[in-house]
């Protein structure tokens, strides 16, 4: 099945510039999820593997509506720039392999599943707006700002909800909503982060620039939260 | 004088302000010692935990909670006074639910409590009231590479029906739950039962859900709507 994944890879590379393209990569991973699903008999959501190649599919799946949005249209570098970056974290998730056991019985919940899935939906809806901020410094359309704020507060909505599954999920697991441990103060970090970059569009016009930069930060806040804390510190959350 | 000071404490850039200092803070303290996984943080309450901890592993915390304490108050202020302008309800909704998690937080830093016990078939614990939790059978079945793939125990609090507690799937009994965190079935089965109090769940929920509601208001609102 990994060949589906391997396959959205150039299709996205060399293709994701025109729409229909973009969107058959897109299902080529779906595909490939869809079967490690039906292999496991849950969300394929452990290991590098299956959440390097889950954030591609859905940085495919979350960019595909601001793709048709009408103010990106014939904006074919921004397809293309968000098929390359679909492409990167699948790249990525090659080298690792599957892990194919069942889930650990404290994990095995549909809060787990709804926790990590709403999370990865947010990250990559932060990329979607890291990449229209870098498209308004490029070329200064105020209407690229707009979809950048639209797909900050809808990840930033995913991820309220992401957190809000994770508490009920711990206080279910462990008795609590809430660990003092790097991941958890890194979930927070990355929104408080969304939270002062949502308040800044009351800063007005003269902001603009720095709200563009500061999504593209976001972005990078928001990695360090996925990979960063599991490869730098010592946490539960770690793969 | 008291003019100016209520126009600092309701402004929007304080707000931004404390935001990016609690940030800091945090960030500063997920690579120290004291937020470390496994740390005595986790085992007690917050408050017992920052009076006996050493200011070396607890300023970050410190500096944070003084933080939020100026942001709680900046966030009260600014929906007061944006309700008596009469404008939208949703981010006013949103910040109360922050101020519910906030409340969350410091009932369950003030009033949590956690113990473990380590308990074999027909072993039982005690609560303060004097009523006791007996474990009468512990079980689990293994996975196809040899670990648990599911485990159970049966408990029982004083004479009442016996219930199966399993990981996701506590017993709650008098504001306390008790949590099967691991089971050994031999030599002879024994279970690790961990006893939890989280006084600040429910307000944790209410400000799950006040913010839920007023993030889909403002989605709702925000829908089509060019920035201004």
């Amino acid at each position: 099945m990994k060949w589906l994944l391997i396959a959205s890879i150039p299709v996205y590379l060399f293709g994701a510039f025109r729409r229909p393209i973009f969107a058959v990569a897109l299902v080529l991973q779906l595909a490939y999820l869809a079967g490690r699903g039906i292999t496991l008999g849950r969300l394929p959501l452990i290991g590098p593997g299956d959440t390097l190649a889950f954030f591609s599919c859905s940085i495919g799946l979350m960019a595909l509506p601001f793709l048709y949005a009408r103010e990106l249209d014939q904006e074919r570098d921004l397809y293309w720039g968000l098929g390359a970056i679909a492409a990167l974290f699948a790249g990525l998730a090659l080298p690792f392999p599957t892990l194919n056991m069942p889930l650990p019985p404290v994990l095995d919940t549909y809060w787990f599943e709804l926790h990590v899935a709403l999370a990865f939906f947010a990250y990559a809806l932060f990329g979607v707006g890291a990449l229209l901020g870098g498209a308004f410094l490029l070329k200064g359309r105020r209407s690229l700002l707009d979809l950048q704020y639209r797909a900050a507060l809808t990840g930033y909505s995913f991820f309220s909800l992401s957190m809000v599954s994770g508490g009920i999920w711990g206080y279910y697991a462990w008795g609590t909503y809430w660990l003092w441990t790097p991941k958890e103060l890194w979930t927070s970090i990355l929104w408080l982060f969304y939270s002062l970059f949502l308040h800044l569009r009351a800063k007005g016009t003269s902001w603009d620039k720095r709200f563009a930069w500061l999504g593209i930060v976001g972005f990078l806040v928001a990695l360090f939260t996925y990979l960063g804390v599991s490869i730098f510190m010592r946490s539960s959350h770690s793969f | 004088m008291f003019q100016r000071i209520y126009q600092q404490l309701t402004s929007l850039n304080l707000g931004l302000w404390l935001i990016a200092g609690v940030m800091l803070a945090l960030a500063a303290g997920s690579f120290s010692q004291g937020a470390a996984e496994g740390g005595a943080l986790n085992e007690m309450p917050l408050f017992a935990w920052l009076l006996g901890a050493p200011v070396g592993f607890s300023w970050w915390l410190w500096i944070a909670l003084a933080l939020l304490a100026l942001l709680t108050l900046n966030a009260i202020l600014c929906s007061i006074e944006a309700l008596r302008k009469g404008r939208s309800l949703a981010p006013q909704l949103m910040h109360l639910g922050f101020l519910f998690i906030v409340l969350a937080h410091l009932l369950s830093a003030y009033g949590g409590f956690k113990q473990q016990f380590q308990l074999p078939e027909g072993g039982s614990l005690g609560f303060p009231d004097g009523e006791r939790v007996s474990v009468e059978r512990i079980s689990g079945q293994a996975g196809p590479m040899g670990m648990l793939s599911s485990y159970q125990a049966l408990m029982r609090i004083g004479n009442g029906a016996p219930n199966s507690v399993e990981p996701n799937h506590p017993l709650f009994h008098k504001g306390y739950g008790i949590y099967l965190k691991q089971v050994e079935l031999a030599p002879m089965p024994v279970a690790l039962i961990e006893v939890h109090r989280e006084p600040g769940a429910w307000a944790a929920l209410a400000g799950a859900l006040f913010f839920t509601v007023g993030n889909l208001m403002l989605l709702m609102q925000r829908r089509g709507k060019p920035l201004q």
